[in-house]
């Protein structure tokens, strides 16, 4: 509960803080805190410096694009997320997904750059901004360099951010009638989850109805979300129909070997993402254009 | 094997006392509610004083390992550091803790602090004494531990095998104790019914009600004086005084006690003698005032967790109308490393033998184990909960078996109405009840005929609804005596609370009492009857905030706990308020130059029945009484202190060790509840739709706060039931010690609950009442039945009391696979 | 090892509308600033992994768990916590008289952090829904009531049913 000794500093723009960081070794990016300050309360990192980022202007927006894309900064909170009226017209999932994150105390600081860059298999937003093909734009001594989702997230507490580096922001390619489906298994009511899966589904036009393309995202099962390979290209080009959709969640975890932990057995939560992937998918499909 | 004496003797019935009703069942605001609400309570951890030092426990990571050796000049070194204290000072300075067990397991040395070996993961090891708590928390970290692991047993059964790693070798066995509880003839029962239904095991699992607030204290050793000051949020003072003494050479007057508020205590705080006593010995030591607040995790893992009970092999004989005779059962109860409460939990439970029923035939072989895990304290419900919870399995299983009512099973084998007194096997009497009414009225609270509707109609959703019953008793008010039965030589017994309402200089209406109250009222209660018997507002009966022993008055088992407040502490109260009344008619009366039966009390005034303007402030009483005696005749000035003790003592005897019967508990308030769940077939995640909860609890004398404390343990047993356990690893790890991994339920959790109530005064007490706030555990039951009522045929029985997610799906799966039930039927 | 001296900053916080300038080391929380170095008990502490709101104050407007920031993240900022409720030292406002009234507390131990929340809540929201009001409570834990009469007492005061206090 009581901290180890250790620096802070309040930088006023974007480049102080990354010089900050650089200057440092043992140097922490400090957002919301409703991660890292458990993690000093427990001793369970030596952090020498904390570089608030905080009340980055810079790093706290939500801009939404005529096309329908969106940037938002790393340092954005969930309640900030939850009220966006522009971010709910283009990509709603985002702020849904905010709006059930634990409780408001931790939405009124809590980031999403905070939670992206924690990378917890159980973290809400890792899965989701897979499987939306976001873009993570990375701040460095060198400049902004843009990773795809895909690639961001390494696996337990790991991400492309590299020392020195900061997650500045996330950008968000139009929906463009593409339907997304967000499950989670919870222990209990905005707690922690137990299996999750992230859906993103494009329908072609025309009846019956047919999927054109299909994302699916496991969240929980291994240190980094999962692509359901299997289950993406079975449904890809196929009936957008719940025997469809269910034949291909079936496959969501086949090989994968997730953890046994205190809520759960690694074989419950293979089963339970195959679940939570089935009903992402119908969701998305019925939110799909 | 015992009988049943012919003759049934029960207490004697008591007088109600005529006075109450004025104030006495009303639901009178709170008098603690200002300060709480304003946040000026005084908890522990915002008490002070100068010169103080902050301490910090260095523990065991290790489950069970010798202490090799322990270096502390490191952290001694570090400026600010006061002083420390290790395991091996603490064997020469500390004799160790009084043993309740009878040998072997008496023989168990217990310390403050592990002395040679850690026996848990948690185990205080060393304490740091710094200026700061920041201080503290880092020197900590320089303390030089070795330890050498050892085997670690965390199976409560298999740690009686020979081969188990023993915790204490001094008792040569990890049995803390053993006996068994015969009543009636359950071999003949079992040779005689018409069917036997066998269940292989049940088990009740680790949980702990988890106050808000840690344990914490302020404990100065004064050097001048030689008195230990302890300022604690312990909620059973007299008991942890009648351990710290001994063990730390210290007459019990020399010691002493106070805390004001209490955030939350549910039994959990009260094995906390131990750390005051580590904590006397540092003030001691650093001639310091020393002050400690635990953290979550320390308080999760190392201070006392609710009672694991594994029932083997249960047999229950069942007669073709549905009777059940009784049951057979061996209960293992897994009390962790030390036996601190312990092991009167071996005995506890058969206040309740047969529960809400009629049964007859009872055995159980019960064992207490010791294995490497967080001792137990007495948590909400202590030991009966388990034994209930096994009952209500019992009665659910059987209707499900052999194709009964679950709801007419019931009624057939409840205790009537009619019945109460009502004896039981081993000579508890149950003193007032009506438990069918409370089933209709928690049947109907939950639309039983309408919730049978939508579970049929839920058939292929993919919800499965089930609607579930739970019975339950909260026995109150305990006669120490029965630790007699589990040790002959212990010398307790009765019970009794202690009450001082006196006049103050001038006229001032003080009540202390011996409770320690952690949010059940106590201010408001007892001002509630006091006003009652003096004739005035509660507003103007100051209750004295808190506990405290050299201003409050006590006796040896003062303290909140055990469902008792309303019966021992307003019994004693009461007693006290009417000495004071008659004191204050008979100075009156003189006063006034009348008959004491001219007087009547009313509004703080003593005044003549027959004409109101003849009346005297109690101010003018005791302004005569305290600063102008001279003006009363001797005789009466003789007579009058203003100032009147009363210990309510239940008329209790000691209950006989060779039988194992005696009259355990005072009264019995009951709970019945109901719930309608829906199980999702996917995934095994449950709902709860609706949610009653119907109590009984004897004259209210606040009905509000009644209905708060069933709301209270409601929470708790949901949260036990659906989200809240301790797992520990092979190695003793224990996986969850802090609130982000123990779910401690939070209001999307807990369902709204429907409340009903009867009320069958307790005839047996001084004002109807009967002690309740436990609450029995009764979600347990319902809900274990609601989700086996929604389970598919063929399925196992609902076998643990907690039942998460994923233990639901493995039971919905279950009946697919078609393999064992854990239930057998043999039928004649 | 670090020493305290080295990690020190001036801040400016306000607090229950009294402005202070005092050095904090870096590593203390923002609900051990409250307690210890203001006096202020109000505020409670009842875990260590921020998960059970009792700690729970106000900062610029929003309901925060204190002990999941730092005091220095608190620089600049305008905090209040229980203490600033109530006209003066005998006064209880409406949500705390509806409190009183439907026995929303027993043992007051999460009570501060949770009649914050239920100003914050009825300041943004003033006629909550059940769902709303407990969606609301999430982040405080109550181990004593079960959180039935904590939502009847906030029902009471959104329809402003908490009397006034003489």
């Amino acid at each position: 509960m009581l901290l180890a000794a250790t620096e802070y500093v309040r930088p006023a723009s974007l480049e102080e803080a990354l010089a900050a960081l650089a200057g440092t070794a043992g140097a922490r990016v400090l957002a919301g805190g409703q991660t890292l300050i458990n993690v000093l309360k427990h001793r369970a990192a030596a952090v020498e410096l904390l570089v608030d980022i905080s009340r980055l202007e810079e790093l706290r927006f939500i801009e939404v694009a005529s096309d329908g894309s969106a940037r938002i900064g790393a340092a954005t909170t969930y309640l900030e997320l939850e009220r966006s009226a522009p971010l709910r017209a283009v990509a709603p999932t985002i702020g849904e997904v905010a709006a059930g994150t634990v409780d408001r105390q931790v939405r009124a600081r809590g980031t999403i750059g905070g939670n992206a860059c924690f990378a917890d298999p159980a973290s809400n937003y890792p899965p989701l901004l897979f499987a939306l093909e976001a873009s993570m734009e990375i701040a460095g001594p060198a400049g902004t360099r843009s990773v795809p989702a895909g690639e961001f997230f390494l696996g337990l507490y790991r991400t492309a951010v590299g020392a020195g580096e900061l997650l500045r922001s996330i950008t968000l390619p139009p929906l463009d009638g593409a339907g997304v489906g967000y499950r989670s298994l919870q222990l209990a009511a905005d707690s922690w989850s137990i299996a999750r899966a992230v859906a993103w589904v494009r329908c072609a036009a025309g009846e019956p109805r047919t999927i054109e393309a299909a994302r699916v995202v496991l969240g929980c099962v291994a240190g980094a979300p999962v692509r359901a390979s299997a289950t993406e290209a079975l449904l890809s080009g196929g009936a957008a129909s719940e025997e469809a959709v269910s034949a291909a969640a079936s496959l969501a975890s086949e090989g994968l070997e997730p953890p046994s932990d205190v809520h759960a057995s690694g074989s419950y939560r293979r089963e339970m993402a195959a679940v939570m992937a089935k009903r992402a998918l119908l969701d998305a499909i019925g939110g799909a254009a | 094997m015992s009988t049943p004496t012919g003759e049934t003797t029960h207490y004697p019935e008591v007088e109600q006392s005529e006075r109450l009703g004025a104030w006495s069942g009303k639901s009178v605001p709170r008098k603690e509610d200002k300060r709480l609400l304003k946040g000026q309570g005084a908890f522990v951890d915002d008490l002070w004083m100068h010169r103080q030092g902050h301490v910090h426990f260095v523990r065991s990571p290790y489950a069970h390992a010798r202490i090799v050796s322990v270096d502390v000049a490191r952290c001694e070194a570090q400026p600010g550091v006061y002083a420390t204290l290790t395991g091996e000072e603490v064997g020469v300075l500390q004799q160790p803790f009084f043993q309740m067990a009878p040998e072997p397991a008496g023989l168990m040395k217990d310390y403050c602090m592990a002395v040679g070996k850690a026996r848990y993961m948690g185990e205080p090891v060393v304490a740091v004494l710094a200026e700061s708590a920041e201080l503290a928390r880092d020197a900590a970290a320089l303390v030089e531990v070795v330890y050498e692991p050892l085997e670690v047993v965390v199976d409560g059964i298999a740690t009686i095998e020979p081969q188990a790693p023993l915790l204490h070798e001094e008792i040569g066995s990890n049995v803390a104790w053993h006996g068994v509880f015969d009543y009636g003839d359950v071999d003949w029962a079992l040779e005689n019914a018409d069917h036997v239904v066998r269940i292989d095991r049940l088990h009740f699992h680790r949980f702990s009600s988890t106050p808000l607030e840690t344990t914490g204290a302020l404990v100065n050793w004064d050097p001048g004086t030689g008195v230990v000051e302890f300022r604690s949020n312990n909620q059973m003072p007299m008991f942890a005084a009648m351990f710290i003494g001994p063990a730390i050479g210290l007459g019990i007057d020399h010691m002493q006690f106070s805390s004001q508020d209490i955030g939350g205590g549910f039994g959990i705080k009260i094995t906390s003698y131990t750390y005051l006593t580590a904590l006397a010995l540092l003030s001691r030591k650093a001639g310091r005032p020393v002050k400690w607040s635990e953290s979550r995790w320390e308080h999760l893992a190392a201070s006392a967790h609710g009672n694991e009970r594994t029932f083997l092999d249960v047999e229950v004989p069942v007669m073709s109308d549905g009777t059940i005779l009784g049951f057979k059962v061996r209960a293992f109860d897994d009390a962790g490393a030390y036996l601190r409460y312990e092991p009167l939990g071996a005995v506890i439970w058969s206040q309740v033998v047969p529960g809400n029923y009629r049964f007859k035939h009872v055995r159980v072989d019960y064992t207490e184990t010791l294995t490497n895990k967080c001792p137990v304290g007495p948590n909400r419900g202590y030991s009966r909960l388990q034994h209930l919870w096994l009952i209500e399995r019992i009665v659910d299983v059987v209707a499900k078996e052999l194709g009964f009512d679950r709801v007419e099973l019931r009624k057939l084998n409840y205790v009537q109405p009619e019945e109460f007194p009502y004896e039981t096997p081993n000579g508890c009497i149950y003193d007032s009840g009506d438990y069918p009414a409370m089933l209709d009225l928690a049947l109907e609270l939950i639309d039983y005929e309408g919730a049978r509707k939508r579970q049929l109609a839920s058939a292929g959703s993919g919800k499965r609804i089930g609607i579930g019953i739970g019975s339950t008793l909260d026995s109150g008010t305990n006669n120490f005596g029965q630790s007699r039965i589990i040790n002959s030589a212990l010398p307790f017994s009765g019970n009794g609370e202690a009450a001082v309402v006196r006049l103050d200089l001038y006229g001032e209406i003080t009540v202390t009492i011996g409770t320690s109250p952690q949010g059940q009222g106590h201010e408001t209660t007892a001002a509630q009857v006091t006003a009652d018997i003096l004739g005035c507002n509660p507003d103007l009966v100051h209750v004295v905030a808190g506990y405290n022993k050299a201003a409050n008055t006590y006796v040896g088992f003062s303290g909140t706990y055990a469902s008792q407040f309303a019966v021992t502490g307003l019994g004693a109260v009461m007693g006290a308020a009417e000495r004071l009344r008659g004191e204050i008619v008979k100075v009156g009366a003189c006063m006034l130059g009348a008959e004491e039966s001219d007087i009547e009390l009313a509004d703080g005034f003593v005044r003549l029945a027959a004409n109101h303007e003849a009346a005297i402030p109690f101010i003018g009483i005791a302004a005569t009484v305290f600063a102008n005696v001279a003006e009363l005749p001797g005789e009466l000035a003789d007579s009058v202190t203003l100032n009147c003790r009363y210990v309510y003592r239940p008329p209790f005897t000691v209950p006989d060790h060779e039988t194992k019967r005696g009259k355990l508990t005072l009264t019995y308030a009951s709970q019945v509840h109901a719930a309608v769940v829906e199980i999702d077939e996917e995934t095994g995640q449950v709902t709860i739709l609706d949610y009653a909860a119907v109590d009984e609890c004897g004259r209210k004398v606040n009905p509000k706060i009644v209905e708060g404390q069933v709301h209270g343990a409601t929470g708790h047993g949901i949260g036990a039931a659906l989200y809240e356990t301790f797992e520990y690893d092979a190695d003793g790890q224990l996986l969850n010690s802090t609130f982000a991994d123990y779910h401690a339920v939070t209001s999307l959790d807990v369902p709204h609950i429907a409340t009903g109530e009867i009320e069958c005064p307790s005839p047996f007490t001084p004002n109807g009442a009967k002690g309740m706030g436990e609450g029995g555990g009764a979600p347990l039951s319902t809900i274990a039945s609601a989700i086996e009522d929604a389970l598919p045929q063929g399925a196992h029985i609902v076998y643990d009391t907690h039942n998460n997610s994923e233990r639901v799906y493995e039971l919905l799966r279950s009946a697919a696979a078609a393999g064992p039930r854990g239930v057998e039927v043999i039928s004649r | 090892m670090a020493t305290e001296g080295s990690a020190v900053h001036a801040i400016e916080v306000t607090v229950n509308g009294v402005p202070h300038s005092v050095a904090v080391p870096a590593r203390r929380l923002l609900v051990h600033f409250i307690r210890e170095t203001l006096g202020l008990r109000g505020t409670h502490i009842g875990c260590d992994t921020g998960n059970c709101g009792a700690c729970s104050v106000i900062c610029d407007g929003q309901l925060i768990k204190s002990c999941m920031m730092l005091a220095v993240q608190a620089d600049g900022c305008e905090v209040e916590t229980i203490e600033s409720l109530g006209d003066g030292p005998d006064g209880l406002d409406p949500i705390q008289e509806a409190f009183k009234e439907h026995h929303g507390l027993q043992c007051g131990y999460c009570t501060p952090g949770i009649v914050l929340n239920a100003k914050t809540l009825l300041a943004e929201n003033p006629h909550p829904s059940e769902a709303e009001i407990r969606r609301a409570l999430k982040g405080n834990i109550c181990r004593c009531t079960g959180y039935v009469n904590i939502v009847a007492s906030i029902e009471a005061a959104a329809a402003g049913a908490g009397s006034v206090t003489p």
